[in-house]
């Protein structure tokens, strides 16, 4: 016993270092495929040492034991192939909910966890604490977070995921007095973890299910009340409960590798989370207890500079970007949901055929996840050395002739940046409005989602081209003053 | 409804109030356009182009008499009045204030007559403000004429046989005019400086590239409807100190300077103009209402003391091709305006139309009260409600740019934030390190060592693998699987069941998470 048990703690150092070099890896693309299979080895190593050891330690007789092998046996072969399957299904402008679904998974495994450990606290490796020891108590309050946290990860992020998909409305759901509403929630599940750890053996199980229900009522109201472009910041958040639902469960079992593995995972989404908030100039506190949206946005109607709005059509914005030497393709959450991103390539494509040197401008909050425009562009086929970020980016504006905005709207907001009035005022954004021309590519004439009119849609050097973004695109691709020439030099 | 372009009469016109764009436009938005023949000769437009945009060629009787309605660029002649039919419409710049029987003449023929100078300066109808884009013609042909009149380079030059200094310009007046002529002063490589009596316009000039000259003295210029108004005689005498110290130093001068329904300022006294140097040329665009420079004679080119004091008042006219386009599409947007060939309608109601109409079938309107300018727009000679943007844009302010942010990311609050934080850590686990089993304290160990590596390790991940570095982190916290491994046990209890769902969930992140990072990094490729 005492060897399994030291090849088990090596096997899990091994593990977490391969964790930590597959987060790492990630850091560069050259390195990133490299660091996804430290990842998988690591949990390769993890998962099989564990079932190896968990088969020989268990001294019953071989019938049960038969049923205890089938059993994980089917939730692992179950689980993989359901996993395989969605991963090749996704479509990658169905990332954000891919991975919402994923983090529900996570806080709903930390809850059953929870569950099994608080009916069954014996494991292997470690026996169950004395009933009313100092261990035992710090035991329970263990189970209670880790439920709470599951669980709270768990329902926010199927709320997360119907308000990706559209199955929910994107909108903040605002109830009244809502902050009072959660203030009590917290405050009860605090009080129900007094008698779950009170009671003696399993008597306490209706409280720890109250408790567990009341932490995923909590969940559902925080995301509900986010409204849909937050989405950056609240799936990242959710990344990291997910992460720090792992480590309760980590110490609700008293394993190392699951507590440094969630506490990595916690980490990295909660730096996410600071990144998307700091993209747009908001606090965490103010993304997850509403701002934008809410009672405190000005109604986007009164006091908009209603504007003149010029209109271009497509072979005069052809024949504009025909003549360009330099463009810069700004996309946002538009383009993913107009799928419009293979079109893009076949621009881009047209006009680097013609000596047009093209580059794309990301928003750090651009999409409905972090990076998801690089994924979309990556899929596209468009490399990714000329997919710059926001700060790599901003001062180029205004020596490049054509900006074609694609479903973008707060994050080219010039509003930001000079007026004090402006909602958004202060948040970084792309500095479009500084080059020769702007097009920008929308459906119609709404607000973004901040409800903020958008003073670059009157300015005196841009024109909209109405419509859908990726009918749109492909018209200017077709265009004579783009094709021909593009042609001839093919 | 047809619709007459006669030929413009006045001696040195070249424009004409339709090309055959224009035309085009015309007949498809119901018109059926006569032109009279040469027409458009002088801006280069024959009668064939104009032909084969839809428009019949016909005299300037039938262009007069025949039509509905007429358009045309400069107020007409008295014998033109007498052509025009009884009660057509007629669109034109009139300038009734120059021309005290023009009204009564117009009236008679119980025409309707809407005076294109009179269209107000509303954003909505910034397309049809022919004094806006003429004016911004003016500024940029300005600046031509005095590069053709100076006899140096305007742009720095560095050759072999020497280097030249730029040319540097002043610019007096920063409307429309001003600032076009400062683009076009600062695109042919000038050193530029400007100064407007309106402070509201120091960004604007700066946005362009040029300086703004201030005088000590302070004293908004800001008049109403995007004029400047008169000043006092303090501000006045500061004025012409700063004017008579720029004239030593500058190369080329351009006045721009009006006063609404006022004679134009004299800005540059004889006094002032024999301070230039010898060779220094004057551009006077105020030189149709009596001139900012004393010496100037309007439409005339003349001398004094070395100095070439330019006076032309048809810069607009000389750009006759360029000038004709803008034009022509102004009016094809005011007649959009009133309702095009098909709906039609003279309607007293818009505030759009309503300013600018002089009669309507022969009843003479009373010119309305201007609406108050909005006291936060600068003003310019440009239109009100968005005069700031249309400019400022290429250069937004970087100064104040990300106040709000840096507020937030203050790094000694962040620092002190930091440092309380961790003595509150600190003191708890102090705490816990009393009272807690030994067991914890170790787990709490890793626990906090693994989130500060996290920390470092996460930070240098690039912005554009942020959703594999989610997807890669949903795999790897599927390692929970082992907490539902673990659970289930030999003996088939609830708690095995549990765990054996827990396992299945945390499976579906494993394969999900490796598979779809797997997936998209595959797609990233660098640019062959």
């Amino acid at each position: 016993m005492g060897s399994v048990g030291g090849i088990i703690t090596v096997a899990y150092l091994v593990a977490g270092v391969l964790f930590i070099r597959s987060l790492g890896g990630l850091s560069k693309q050259d390195t990133a495929r490299r660091g996804n299979i430290s990842g998988i080895i690591g949990m390769g190593i993890a998962v099989g040492i564990t079932a190896v050891a968990w088969a020989t330690a268990s001294s019953n007789s071989d019938g049960s034991r038969m049923v205890a092998v089938s059993l994980l046996a089917a939730a692992l072969v179950i689980g993989g192939a359901i996993g395989s399957v969605l991963a090749r299904r996704v479509e990658m402008t169905g990332m954000p909910e891919l991975v919402a679904i994923l983090h529900s998974f996570v806080g709903f495994a930390a809850v059953l966890v929870g569950f099994a450990s608080y009916l069954s606290p014996d494991i292997p490796g470690r026996p169950a604490p004395t009933a009313g020891s100092v261990e035992h108590i710090v035991h329970l309050v263990e189970i209670a977070i880790g439920i709470a946290v599951g669980a709270l990860t768990f329902t926010g992020s199927v709320v997360a995921w119907a308000k990706l998909r559209g199955t929910l409305s994107g909108k903040p759901v605002l109830l009244p007095g809502r902050h009072l509403i959660n203030a009590c929630v917290a405050a009860t599940i605090l009080g129900l973890t007094l008698p779950v750890v009170r009671y003696p053996h399993t008597t306490g199980l209706p409280y720890l299910i109250a408790l567990a229900v009341l932490a995923g009522i909590l969940g559902i109201h925080l995301v509900m009340a986010i409204g849909g472009a937050d989405m950056p910041v609240v799936v990242s958040l959710l990344n990291s409960y997910s992460g720090w639902a792992a480590a309760a469960a980590g110490f609700v079992l008293a394993n190392d590798l699951l507590i440094v593995t969630g506490a990595l995972v916690g980490s990295s989404g909660a730096i996410l989370s600071i990144i998307m908030c700091r993209a747009m100039n908001r606090s965490i506190a103010n993304v997850i207890f509403g701002g934008f949206g809410t009672a405190d946005a000005t109604p986007p109607a009164a006091g908009a500079p209603a504007g003149e709005v010029r209109e271009m059509k497509h072979d005069e914005v052809a024949s504009l970007l025909g003549d360009a030497k330099s463009v810069i393709i700004v996309p946002g959450y538009g383009m993913a949901v107009a799928r419009a991103q293979s079109s893009v390539h076949d621009l881009t494509r047209a006009l680097r055929a013609r000596g047009t040197t093209v580059r794309f401008a990301i928003h750090p909050v651009a999409g409905r996840l972090p990076g998801h425009m690089n994924v979309l562009l990556a899929e596209a086929g468009i490399p990714y050395d000329i997919v710059l970020e926001m700060e790599e980016i901003n001062h180029d504006f205004p020596k490049t002739d054509v900006v074609l905005v694609i479903g973008a709207n707060d994050i080219v907001n010039p509003g930001a940046l000079d007026d004090a009035a402006s909602p958004i005022y202060g948040m970084p954004v792309l500095e479009v409005c500084k080059a020769k021309t702007v097009i920008v590519l929308k459906r119609g004439m709404a607000a973004g989602y901040a409800g903020v009119e958008n003073p670059l849609f009157h300015i005196e050097n841009t024109r909209m081209l109405f419509g859908d973004a990726r009918k749109s695109i492909e018209g200017l691709v077709r265009s004579p003053a783009l094709s021909s020439t593009s042609a001839s030099a093919a | 409804m047809r619709l007459g372009v006669p030929k413009e009469l006045r001696e040195g016109e070249r424009r004409v109030a339709a090309t055959p764009d224009s035309v085009k436009k015309l007949t498809a938005m119901g018109f059926r356009v006569a032109v009279e023949r040469g027409a458009g000769s002088e801006s280069g437009f024959t009668d064939d182009t104009y032909e084969t945009a839809g428009a019949r060629l016909a005299d300037a009787k039938t262009v007069w008499g025949d039509c509905d309605v007429v358009i045309k660029v400069r107020p007409p002649k008295n014998a033109e009045i007498a052509l025009l039919r009884e009660g057509a419409t007629f669109v034109a710049i009139i300038q009734p204030e120059r021309d005290d029987i023009i009204t009564e003449r117009l009236a008679e023929r119980k025409a309707s007559v809407v005076a294109l100078e009179r269209i107000p300066r509303l954003t909505r109808a910034q397309k049809m403000d022919v004094l806006s884009s003429m004016a911004n013609l003016a500024g940029y042909r300005a600046v031509v004429e005095a590069a053709t009149n100076y006899q140096g380079f305007f742009g720095p030059q560095v050759t072999a046989a020497g280097t030249m200094p730029p040319a540097r310009v002043l610019v007096i007046g920063a409307g429309v005019v001003g600032l076009a002529a400062i683009a076009a002063a600062r695109a042919l490589g000038a050193e530029v400086r400007a100064f407007d009596t309106r402070s509201a316009t120091k960004e604007q000039v700066e946005s362009l590239g040029a300086k703004f000259l201030t005088v000590s003295i302070d004293e908004e210029g800001e008049g109403g409807g995007g004029y400047a108004k008169e000043m006092s005689p303090a501000f006045i005498e500061a004025e012409m100190a700063l004017f008579r110290q720029q004239a030593t130093e500058v190369d080329v001068i351009v006045t721009t300077a009006l006063v609404p329904g006022k004679k134009a300022p004299v800005l540059l006294p004889e006094e002032i103009v024999r301070k230039m140097k010898r060779g220094s040329v004057v551009v006077d665009l105020a030189a149709e209402h009596g001139g900012n420079c004393s010496l100037c004679v309007p439409g005339q080119t003349v001398q004094a003391g070395g100095v070439t004091i330019v006076g032309v008042t048809d810069l607009a006219s000389r750009m006759g091709a360029s000038a004709s386009r803008l034009f022509a599409n102004n009016v094809v947007q005011v007649l959009a305006e009133m309702g095009a060939g098909d709906k039609w309608k003279i309607d007293r109601e818009n505030d759009v139309i309503r300013p600018a109409l002089l009669i309507h079938s022969g009843e003479v309107l009373p010119r309305p009260k201007p609406r108050a300018p909005s006291p936060s727009q600068p003003a310019v000679i440009v239109p009100k409600d968005e005069p700031a943007m249309s400019i400022r844009p290429r250069d937004a302010p970087e100064a104040h740019a990300h106040p709000a942010q840096t507020k937030i990311q203050s790094p000694t609050r962040r620092a002190w934030g930091t440092t309380a934080g961790g003595l509150i850590v600190l003191a708890v686990l102090f705490g816990l390190g009393r009272f807690a089993p030994s067991d914890f304290l170790q787990h709490s160990t890793v626990f906090i060592l693994a989130c500060f590596i996290g920390w470092q390790v996460i930070w240098s991940v690039t912005p554009a693998l942020h959703t594999p570095l989610m997807s890669v982190t949903n795999a790897i916290s599927g390692i929970i699987i082992l907490g539902g491994m673990l659970q289930i046990s030999t003996s088939f209890d609830a708690a095995s069941v549990l765990g054996a769902l827990a396992a299945l969930f945390a499976a579906i992140n494993v394969a999900g998470g490796f598979l779809v990072t797997d997936r998209m990094l595959r797609m990233f490729r660098r640019d062959s």
